[in-house]
């Protein structure tokens, strides 16, 4: 009886401790997003004051009022900048998933020559660090005349996305049993009407996973928009929230506004395919 | 045409392949003969001098570079493993939870949605000195009376740059281990626990090891993505004070366009992206080891 | 055949002068087609200008293309990246002072496109500031920044601290005319960590300006007649002093060294800094109650002087620019105009930013009666103004400003010497000048 009092109590404390420790571990995670929330809220003279204002005296959509206004009131093109995020990050996710699932595939079902090598060399063109493309691709689109489009933003970023994403997929095929497929082509299915009824829905998840981080890649990346963008023609969103600072100052109410029109997109999409992404990383990324 | 000669995965990665040449290598080839010439951007002719190793010469001479060479290692290795391990603690905790697994997940992911450009400016006002949030936070709890100059001191500087980086990336680690978690069998775990085994025991034994992949492929993945750090390290310190916190990426950003030295940039790029394979490299190795024990196993 | 040609293009030119000179009186001129691509300087302050774009397109009949509109630094980056790529397809750019040597080749010299009665209008040290080797390569607009004193008015009219300061350091507590006394004051109202004396911008081409007019108030040289970099002087020692006295006795904040412009003006403006040398840009901002803790207590001053006797006035200012490649210079040098003519500078310096017209300045200062602190503000930058000088006049400003403000900020942290740091610095800059061919 006593043994068992003793290890109620531990279960209990145990409990207590797992609920105080992921609380914190939230609140760490939470709280800049929070705050950058209600900085767009506040006042810039409470924001900046010291001493510090810990409880919000004004709270007002002041900020969100003037990104939306003209040019001259504080206005940016929000609905610009937005449109050509959600036109680059979407096309180049869709574009970057059909070349990683026929490379993912390729790897998956099929033995060639140097294979692993030539997979390893797919993933290290991911190690290329930014800085070092941004000037070349940028001649290479001025020379063809395509800087400052959505074309070109896509295209670059397809090239960032493919290699994780023939990773996942790939990754996610393996499982997939063969025999699954071949059993399909007996029962009388050509071998494209195989690969899409019956493997491509198995798929289904490791696509999803691989999809959003491809999305969450173009949503966010700054260094090679900020050099092939140049106008509200293709300015993504990232590249926007550089509007906000001048050469002598930053607008750091406004541009927390504008971080908030970015994240809340984002956040739904993941809100809305995070079962498929955990579900997909499981199974995709491990059993090579 | 020809093309249907041609065999099925060939055809099956033409595109990937396509892609990768046109946008990743040919561009690196420019920057890799760039890098033999005194290319300023400011005079396009130089473009056409030849130098040979002359740019090599003198990135690998200058003691400059490799401080900042030696601080990138550190602050990945550091970087890295710190994420590992609070992106383990973090999938164990939320796989825990019985209630809310899906809100839970959604925001674990929180900072996955941050722009790294966003990081940076949040966390260079959260670490200011004299009006940002955490020495306002400890004067008012009283811990210090002191402003305490997060981004000016060497290692604090490093350090804040390190939490930034933390703060954003564990989330690439907690989901892929929670992944892992939610992928593992339970009957070792209780056969385990039958056997007497203590909760250390048991992670340490049976369920580490399944996880084991799962981290090694979330190292991966953050190696290859890392210089992704530039944006973040440019906005908060630039490298600064007194290049205090000169990582590989600010040196070669400011030498490329602030300096307009294009040549000796892409000389310092190439340094920094053999920097880059080496440690993908091993990461892979290591997946690849690990993955074999797995297949044993399951 | 290619003398001709130049001989043709020659007659042309010479027929556009002819025609500037002529038509100053009906500017902007008619270009019915024509259309000029343009890239220029996004961010708050400088859009409400781009309205008046609109008109200009009623008035000539042309087209104006905007090509891409970025920050400062951006902008720097995609104009040498489009040199880089031979790609200077545009007509009309912003540039500004301390980024125009960079790229003088590129820019067509404006004297032969605008009447000579419109450039005379500008504030002459101005157009001087904007002339390299001779050729004007850029009309100014109502952006001219040249640092003044901030403080505040308060603390320098509390009896008690008076007696204070005047029993420590033998003179009356008053707005500080010398830098030696901005040091003094900045020390005795220092509090730290709530509240410091003053504070300097401490990285980047910010640092490396601000010990540049602090040298030249000393009496140095930052390079010298032959172009040596000359900074590594003794009045560059007492220069550079002056910034780390103030970090080692705590009077600044401690991330001031990681402080740029933004950080200056909000820390002022939370009403944690006393003095505060700063642009024309903040002066309504630090005055408004609603972004500011320190609004009505505001004074401004004209900066003070260093031992030389000479003032302080590292300026700059932006301007527009015409390609050289441009295919309708007249088109594109109207439109440089119009940006910039009584009208322009008028709406651009209605919200604080200081004009480049002789006349729009008058007329600001009339329109500020009645104000008092408008006013005060006007008479200490216009006085400030006449004391501005713009940064060396040599392309490699940018990146010897880069190899040097580490070397500044080793000396302010206390890592090195001042003279250990301007030496090392000094042999940076020589180097770069040396790889450009330059020395």
């Amino acid at each position: 009886m006593d043994t068992n009092a003793s290890h109620r109590l531990r279960r209990r404390l145990l409990k207590a401790a797992h609920f105080v420790g992921l609380f914190l571990a939230m609140a760490v995670i939470c709280l800049p997003g929070l705050w950058i929330v209600l900085s767009s809220l506040r006042p810039t003279v409470e924001i900046m004051a010291k001493p510090p204002v810990w409880i919000p005296e004004t709270l007002s959509l002041d900020a969100y009022r003037a990104m939306f206004s003209g040019a001259g009131q504080g206005g940016v093109p929000v609905w610009d900048y937005f449109r050509n995020s959600l036109i680059v990050s979407v096309t180049s996710t869709v574009i970057a998933l059909a070349i990683g699932l026929s490379g993912g595939y390729a790897f998956a079902r099929y033995r060639f020559k140097a294979k692993s090598a030539i997979f390893l060399g797919f993933m290290l063109t991911r190690a290329v660090p930014g800085i070092a493309l941004s000037l070349p691709l940028f001649m290479l689109y001025a020379r063809t005349g395509i800087i400052d489009t959505h074309f070109s933003l896509i295209l670059t970023y397809v090239a960032l996305n493919v290699p994780f994403t023939i990773w996942l997929i790939d990754g996610f095929f393996r499982q997939v049993p063969k025999d699954l497929a071949e059993a399909a082509q007996i029962d009388g299915c050509t071998p494209w009407q195989a690969f899409w009824q019956v493997e491509f829905p198995l798929a289904g998840p490791g696509i999803a996973s691989a999809g959003i981080f491809a999305f969450l890649t173009s949503w966010n990346e700054y260094a090679l928009a900020s050099q092939i963008t140049r106008s509200v023609n293709s300015k993504t969103l990232p590249v926007g929230l550089l509007d906000y600072t001048a050469e002598f100052t930053i607008d750091w109410r406004g541009m927390c506004a504008l971080a908030v029109v970015m994240i809340v997109p984002a956040l739904t999409l993941t809100f809305i395919i995070q079962k498929h992404l955990v579900s997909g990383l499981t199974f995709g990324a491990v059993k090579g | 045409m020809k093309l249907s000669k041609l065999s099925a995965p060939t055809l099956l990665l033409l595109p990937a392949f396509i892609v990768l040449a046109v946008f990743i290598v040919l561009p690196l080839m420019f920057s890799l003969y760039s890098s033999f010439t005194p290319f300023r951007l400011t005079k396009p002719d130089t473009l056409w001098v030849f130098i040979g190793f002359r740019n090599y010469v003198n990135v690998l001479t200058n003691a400059e570079f490799w401080v900042a060479f030696g601080r990138t290692v550190l602050l990945l290795t550091i970087a890295l493993n710190a994420e590992m391990l609070l992106g383990l603690g973090l999938a164990l905790l939320v796989n825990k939870a019985t209630r809310g697994q899906r809100i839970l997940r959604t925001a674990m992911m929180f900072p996955m949605m941050f722009s790294p450009v966003l990081v940076g400016f949040q966390f260079k006002f959260l670490f200011n000195d004299n009006i940002g949030f955490v020495n306002n936070a400890l004067q008012s709890l009283g811990l210090t009376d002191r402003a305490i100059p997060w981004l000016i001191d060497g290692n604090l500087a490093l350090f804040s740059i390190i939490v930034a980086e933390v703060w954003s990336s564990t989330a690439v680690f907690a989901i892929l281990i929670l992944a892992g978690l939610l992928a593992m069998p339970k009957d070792p775990v209780e056969a385990a626990h039958v056997d007497g085994c203590t909760p250390w025991q048991t992670f340490r034994y049976v369920t580490w090891p399944y996880l084991m992949p799962f981290a090694f492929i979330a190292m991966t993945i953050r190696s290859l993505d890392v210089a992704r750090a530039y944006d973040i390290v440019k906005i908060m310190t630039d490298g600064g004070p007194a290049k205090r916190t000169e990582l590989l990426w600010t040196l070669v950003g400011r030498t490329a366009y602030g300096d307009a030295r294009m040549g000796l940039a892409n000389a310092m790029a190439y340094v920094a992206i053999l920097l880059s394979i080496v440690f993908t490299v091993y990461f892979f190795r290591k997946l690849a080891a690990a993955r074999q024990q797995i297949g044993a196993e399951w | 055949m290619n003398r001709l040609l130049s001989g043709v293009s020659a007659g042309v030119i010479m027929l556009v002068c002819a025609m500037g000179a002529a038509s100053a009186a009906d500017l902007p001129g008619k270009f019915e087609g024509v259309t000029i691509d343009a890239k220029l300087i996004g961010g708050q302050q400088y859009e409400k200008l781009y309205e008046r774009i609109g008109e200009w397109e009623k008035a000539t009949g042309a087209k104006v293309n905007i090509l891409s509109k970025k920050n400062h630094f951006e902008l720097d980056k995609e104009i040498k990246s489009d040199i880089a790529t031979g790609g200077i397809t545009w007509c009309v750019g912003s540039n500004h002072s301390s980024f125009a040597p960079q790229y003088p080749d590129i820019y067509a010299d404006l004297f032969g496109l605008i009447p000579s009665e419109e450039v005379a209008r500008f504030v002459p040290a101005v157009i001087d500031a904007s002339t390299l080797e001779g050729k004007l390569v850029m009309l100014p607009r109502a952006q001219f920044d040249v640092s003044a004193l901030y403080y505040q008015k308060s603390l320098y009219q509390d009896e008690a601290k008076k007696a204070e300061f005047k029993a420590k350091y033998g003179y009356d507590l008053a707005p500080p005319d010398t830098w030696a006394q901005v040091s003094d004051q900045a020390e005795f109202f220092a509090a730290p960590p709530n509240f410091y004396g003053t504070q300097f911008a401490g990285k980047e081409e910010a640092i490396n300006g601000r010990f540049y007019e602090m040298l030249v108030a000393e009496g140095g040289e930052y390079l010298d007649k032959d172009g040596r970099p000359a900074f590594n002087s003794e009045a560059g020692v007492r220069a550079l002093d002056w910034f780390v006295k103030l970090y080692k006795s705590k009077a600044v904040p401690p991330g001031t060294t990681n402080y740029l412009w933004d950080d200056l003006g909000q820390g002022f403006a939370s009403g944690s800094i006393a003095v505060n040398l700063d642009w024309p840009g903040w002066a309504s901002f630090f005055n408004d109650p609603k972004s500011s803790k320190v609004a009505g207590n505001v004074g401004v001053k004209v900066q003070p002087a260093g031992s030389s006797g000479k003032r302080t006035g590292w300026s700059g200012h932006h301007g527009f620019s015409v390609t050289e490649s441009c295919g309708s210079k007249e088109a594109a040098a109207s439109l440089v105009w119009w940006l910039t003519n009584e009208d322009s500078q008028m709406l651009e310096s209605a919200a604080g930013p200081l004009p480049t017209r002789s006349a729009v300045w008058d007329h600001n200062i009339k329109a500020a009666e009645g104000d008092a602190y408008k006013t005060e503000v006007l008479q200490a930058f216009q006085e400030a103004a006449k004391h501005a000088f713009p940064v060396p006049q040599t392309a490699e400003w940018i990146e010897i400003s880069n190899a040097v403000y580490p070397e500044l900020q080793a000396a302010i942290l206390g890592d090195k010497t001042s003279k250990e740091a301007l030496d090392a610095a000094a042999e940076k800059a020589t180097g770069i000048l040396e790889d450009a061919g330059k020395l």
